[in-house]
């Protein structure tokens, strides 16, 4: 039972990550109906920018704050400079450029920080914290407290504030808040900074975890199942799925995987099921879209013929 | 305080939609625009409130040229309209859509914004009940999507929305064309009392007459994208002029 809890809060923890980076990722799509691959490319270029700011010897709170707002800014400069002059081209070829910014992206980091592990400067104190038989390292609980935070500081901003409602109306029928005067492409400018910056720190959160590396970028890739659990035009579903998912792998990797083992050592040849945990997402991915594509929280599309 | 439109002009390709409009309104009068069917009100009303640009012409309010301003900018500046066929938000409340029209309210300081951001939005959202969505019957649906609501509700929410920005210009499109006729008498007891309360001035299309020669203090009677005529509503009723382009020549 106690294992049980230990596997579920770091899953917590880590599913509260993903739950941030694909907020981003619904944000965007609900502005501007684009996909946008590059979100990982954001956590993994937001997490390198930390790294470089904290060894030019800022602070670890300054260097994250500095990041998410360089972030936010390379959000703004990605829509005004790459999507707007797409604005009228086909989705798909959007969702290209996207992808073609995640390598260009990783490209960059690659050609500047080489393509090692690096150790990731600690932000928060070593050591962990014991409740209830449960031991959770600081950066456990830092990284899952701090994500968390956000999403749900995130998810009230959208909902109760001016700027959120205005997000809201863009979202939901663009032409018509332009016709009553909202300036809407300003709010898809925002969007994307908010969106940019929060990967930034889910990067960045995500590299005290497991170091700093290109592998960071994948994140984007984990995303999908979430956002497709989740629905793709819903944020609170983004945060659910989020959740699920990360308890979901903890379970996996401490539990589902070594029993798997055992079971398979004693009555076959065969000594290891490799890394499942990373599997479990994209199964997710499939089963769901055949069940219910529309995901948990979706809204069914409907079209009048 | 006041809205000059001289010789506004509009084609679309050889069709001249709007040709050679002038127009003046000074709160707070009411200001019918009637004609028959393609006349270009709506067309014209579009010219000013920043939808069209025209092809000719200016629009100055307060002396600034309006023409070629985004809608949004109009609103900063306290105009406002509303809409034909009113607009569809999936997932908004109708508090939320009111609140949008009062967010963007032109008389707002950087600092009132920045403020707003951080305030609980509960005494807005009662203010903005009482003043307006009692009077327009839009209490009780207060929180309901728009989308599910009737059209005489739509309608009503559409006008809610361009009040809550506090304007000084109001430009209605046909606010009262597909209600019955006992919501849309109501419907010009609000436009009434707004203008008492506020002191705006209001140009609006209208095609019932009833409710025109009721509401309005001038009417200004378009044809072919033209004024024909302009006078009180007792002056438009005995004109030959339009009782010719209304009901053709007498043969």
């Amino acid at each position: 039972m106690t294992y049980a809890l230990q596997l579920a809060v770091a899953g917590i923890a880590v599913g509260s990550v993903y739950a941030l980076i694909a907020l981003g990722i619904v944000l965007i799509y609900k502005c501007s109906g684009v996909v946008n691959f590059a979100q990982g490319a954001y956590a993994m270029v937001g997490a390198y920018l930390t790294y470089a700011l904290i060894n030019l010897g800022l602070s670890a709170v300054i260097a994250v704050i500095v990041s998410m707002a360089i972030m936010a800014g390379l959000g703004i400069l990605t829509e005004r400079l790459i999507l707007r002059p797409m604005l009228k081209a086909p989705v798909v070829a959007v969702m290209m450029v996207t992808l073609g910014l995640l390598i260009l992206s990783q490209a960059i980091c690659l050609a500047v920080w080489g393509p090692d592990q690096i150790a990731f400067p600690a932000l928060f104190p070593a050591g962990a914290l014991e409740i209830a038989g449960i031991f959770m390292t600081y950066n456990y609980v830092a990284t899952g407290f701090l994500s968390a935070l956000l999403c749900v500081t995130f998810l009230a901003f959208y909902r109760f504030t001016p700027i959120g409602l205005m997000q809201r109306c863009a979202a939901d029928n663009s032409r018509a808040a332009l016709a009553i005067g909202i300036h809407v492409s300003n709010q898809v400018s925002i969007a994307w900074a908010m969106s940019a910056a929060l990967a930034g720190l889910g990067g960045t959160l995500l590299a005290t975890l497991n170091g700093l590396s290109l592998g960071l970028a994948d994140i984007g890739l984990i995303a999908f199942p979430v956002i497709v659990l989740g629905g793709l035009s819903s944020l609170g579903g983004a945060f659910v799925a989020g959740l699920v998912l990360g308890v979901l792998q903890s379970f996996t990797d401490g539990w589902l995987t070594p029993s798997l083992e055992d079971f398979l050592r004693a009555h076959t040849r065969v000594y290891s099921v490799g890394a499942l945990q990373q599997v479990v997402p994209y199964a997710l991915l499939v089963l769901m879209l055949l069940v219910r594509p529309e995901g948990l929280f979706g809204r069914r599309g409907t079209e009048r013929v | 305080m006041s809205l000059t439109a001289r010789s506004v002009t509009i084609h679309f390709g050889g069709l001249v939609a709007v040709d050679a409009m002038d127009l003046d309104a000074i709160p707070p009068e009411i200001i019918g625009l009637i004609g028959p069917n393609g006349a270009g009100k709506t067309t014209f009303l579009n010219c000013i409130s920043g939808i069209y640009r025209p092809t000719g012409g200016s629009v100055l309010w307060n002396g600034e040229e309006l023409v070629g301003q985004a809608p949004h900018v109009l609103l900063g500046r306290g105009i406002a309209r509303t809409f034909q066929s009113i607009t569809s938000l999936h997932d908004l409340s109708v508090l939320d859509v009111v609140k949008l029209g009062a967010d963007m309210r032109g008389d707002l300081s950087v600092g009132d914004r920045m403020r707003s951001l951080f305030l609980s939005e509960k005494a807005l959202d009662e203010e903005l009940t009482e003043m307006l969505l009692r009077p327009l019957r839009l209490a009780d649906v207060a929180h309901t999507p728009i989308q599910t609501l009737s059209y005489g509700h739509r309608k009503a929410v559409d006008l809610a929305r361009a009040l809550a920005a506090h304007p000084m210009l109001l430009l209605l499109d046909e606010p009262v064309a597909g209600l019955t006729s006992q919501e849309g008498m109501a419907m010009a007891g609000v436009i009434r009392s707004v203008r008492d309360r506020f002191g705006c001035a209001v140009v609006m299309v209208e095609h019932k007459m009833d409710v025109v020669m009721d509401t309005c203090e001038r009417i200004v009677v378009m044809a072919a994208g033209a004024k024909i005529f302009a006078g009180s509503p007792a002056e438009v009723q005995s004109s030959a002029e339009v009782r010719r382009v209304y009901l053709g020549e007498p043969s």
